[in-house]
């Protein structure tokens, strides 16, 4: 068995002082609150502030995932909740195109129009938590237009909602892709991102180095990228767009994938916000503390759920969740059991958001701060980790910063041979897994759990309703607000297409049409799958 | 390890499932192994993985399939056995549950590799199951001399 880290540190039998020559507490670490934040951002941690429970919900029709919600709000899910969108509002065509009437609600929530956002939302307060939406960096712009037009709806200042619903664009390089080309999700998430900004609206995109990990990249890359990846866009906010990098700076947190290997995965964490604390404060010259404190999500890692004996990813959720607690995150939201076969079921759910709880009422550590710091073993693990993922971030410095690294195939190698890299270890027996590699058992004396049943019907009533729906809106009204969009659409990269997209939005155009007469201003086809046609003329009227 | 010489094989994700991790993984494997792999990658539909296994001329189509859209994969049958390639083999591997196994075994898929599958356990049998028997004009025999 493999005694390394993921990213090939080999891990001696004991730690001693030796271990940290020259290690400097206040260089290094810091009071809890203090510069670089290797101990996290408050003084008093969770006692001041507890994370967010919470579960991903979405799945089936919006009233069905809008039921889920108010399920998990049962179960004491209300600091935050999160919904992660299908196949097809991620790739933002609609339900009734003809490649998504079978993946509407499959996969996640059909999000296709601010119709369904209403739904989804109806009887759930906007304010008051934190409001997160994930899915694919594309339909960005669609779903913060969703909580500004329904905070309008419901007489609330957009300002006063909080959360994330914006999505980095690299994402799609990370194993989980979408149709929309890299410079049209760079594009929109500077617009969603500036316009945040400028409004005061206190929405976060997620800068995720969690897709990164599930798809294979060891800890020290994950940071690397990360790190890349705050790089390159809070600089583009700053040049390109003319914000101060104290605001920028607020606009990216991070979800974090949180695995097994438990001092390994608090060493990565604390290393990432030391880094970024040193990178805010001597790159981009930050002004601000705040600036030096990257919002740090915690999702436990998918990809360690096995098929195989699921019951025993109870036990790996909860080791996961106990690191993830340590690490002192702002929220945290679990794999479930049945992770490996479906969308979580509702006993899986209960069950994860129970170790949650668990966790944070019955272990005591959410009594002190940042409670390993001082251990050699995991103050070298610190250093180690830090130590790699500089020696990667310079690479892709050198290859000029992430967006050239992607453009070069860097970033797409690396996952790949790492992904590989870890399908050999399990396969060789150098890493054991439980249940798969290591102590199997014959598939018929495996316990059963319930899995969520997907109900091939529900995707094919979904599209028709969209289809029918479609045609009982003010169409001159949509017309219109889809006609200023593409006209806008076509001023220029840094024209700012947030306010004629809520408007849009309002008039309930739908994601196909938004993100499709974006992409005609831009001279692509209406539909990246090139299937249907736009329905609207006013490209003959404009030009 | 070249047990899979001669043996061609599509590896192809369907529908709108953009998770590319096990399709490169695996595709990796079986180069590894010999075996000609064909990658088509994401978006690619039932119609278009058939036109490709066609034109290819494969002995084999394996789906990866994370995004539970097991409708298309029936979908692919259907076509599979309406274009007559009764020679090639479609395998699926993803995250699936039991119930949903036995639905597509159903359908004529020869196999579904469940997460933790070994690359042993694929490729083998992969080797054995390819249908062109040795002997026959198009053989995997013929193909590796």
């Amino acid at each position: 068995m493999k005694r390394e880290t993921d990213y090939g540190y080999p891990i001696k039998s004991v730690y001693s002082p030796d271990d940290l020559p020259g290690f400097d507490y206040e260089k290094d670490l810091g009071a809890p609150g203090s510069f670089p934040y290797t101990r996290g951002y408050h003084p008093e941690g969770y006692r001041s502030r507890m994370w967010t429970q919470r579960m991903t919900a979405g799945l089936g029709s919006s009233v069905q995932a809008n039921g889920v919600l108010k399920k998990y709000r049962e179960m004491g899910q209300r600091g935050g909740m999160c919904v992660i969108s299908d196949r097809v509002f991620s790739d933002c065509i609609d339900p009734d195109h003809p490649n998504a009437r079978r993946e509407a609600g499959v996969l996640g929530w059909p999000g296709c129009s601010l119709l369904e956002f209403e739904e989804l939302m109806e009887g759930i307060p906007l304010t008051g938590q934190s409001i997160t939406l994930l899915g694919s960096s594309a339909p960005t712009v669609l779903r913060l237009a969703y909580v500004v037009a329904l905070a309008k709806k419901r007489g609330i200042d957009p300002s006063e909602v909080h959360g994330s619903v914006m999505e980095s664009p690299f994402e799609n390089y990370f194993g989980q892709t979408d149709v929309q080309p890299f410079d049209l999700n760079l594009k929109l998430w500077l617009d969603a991102s500036e316009y945040v900004v400028r409004n005061k609206i206190r929405m976060r995109s997620s800068v995720i180095s969690q897709h990164f990990q599930e798809s294979g990249g060891n800890n020290a890359q994950a940071i690397a990228v990360v790190l890349s990846m705050y790089k390159e866009l809070c600089g583009k906010l700053v040049n390109e767009r003319g914000l101060d990098f104290d605001d920028a700076a607020m606009v990216p947190y991070e979800l974090v994938s949180i695995g097994s290997r438990f001092f390994e995965e608090v060493a990565k964490v604390r290393a990432m916000r030391r880094m970024w604390a040193r990178m805010a404060r001597e790159h981009f010259k930050a002004k601000k503390e705040k600036s030096c404190q990257m919002l740090i999500a915690v999702h436990t890692s998918g990809r360690t759920m096995t098929y195989q004996q699921p019951l025993n990813n109870i036990a790996r959720c909860a080791i996961q969740t106990l690191a993830g607690a340590i690490v002192g995150c702002t929220a945290l939201d679990n794999a479930t059991m049945d992770n490996a076969y479906a969308e979580p079921s509702a006993l899986a759910a209960r069950m994860s958001l129970n170790t949650q709880h668990i966790v944070a009422v019955e272990t005591g550590v959410t009594d002190v701060v940042d409670p390993l710091a001082g251990s050699y073993f995991v103050e070298t693990l610190t250093n180690k980790v830090e130590e790699e993922a500089y020696r990667i971030l310079k690479e892709i410095d050198d290859l000029g910063g992430m967006i050239a690294a992607v453009e070069k195939g860097y970033i797409q190698t690396m996952l790949r041979e790492e992904a590989a890299r870890k399908f050999r270890e399990v396969d060789t027996k150098e890493r054991l897994v439980v249940g798969v590699n290591h102590l199997a058992i014959p598939p018929e004396d495996d316990f059963e759990i319930p899995i969520q049943e997907v109900h091939e019907g529900d995707s094919e009533a979904i599209a028709r309703r969209m289809e029918t729906w479609k045609k009982t809106r003010d169409m001159p009204l949509v017309t219109e607000r889809l006609r200023r969009l593409h006209a806008d659409a076509g001023r220029g990269e840094r024209f700012n297409l947030m306010p004629a997209i809520v408007e849009a939005v309002e008039a309930y155009a739908t994601a196909g049409e938004v993100i499709g007469v974006i992409r005609m201003a831009r001279g692509l086809s209406y539909d990246p799958f090139r299937l249907i046609d736009c329905p609207y003329s006013f490209e003959l009227e404009a030009a | 390890m070249s047990k899979g010489k001669g043996i061609k094989i599509i590896v192809s994700m369907i529908g709108l499932d953009g998770h590319t991790t096990g399709g490169e993984v695996v595709s990796m494997l079986l180069r590894d192994a010999g075996f000609e792999v064909v990658y088509l990658g994401v978006n690619q539909t039932p119609q278009s993985i058939v036109d490709a296994a066609i034109q290819e001329d494969v002995d084999a189509i394996g789906i990866s399939s994370h995004a539970a859209n097991y409708s298309l994969i029936e979908e692919l049958m259907d076509l599979v056995r309406a274009k007559g390639l009764d020679d090639v083999i479609v395998v699926v591997g993803g995250n699936i549950p039991k119930q949903q196994i036995l639905k597509l075994a159903a359908t004529g898929i020869a196999k579904v590799f469940t997460p933790g599958s070994a690359s042993s356990e694929i490729v083998d049998f992969l080797v054995a199951n390819v249908r062109r028997l040795p002997g026959a004009p198009d053989s995997v025999e013929h193909r590796a001399a």
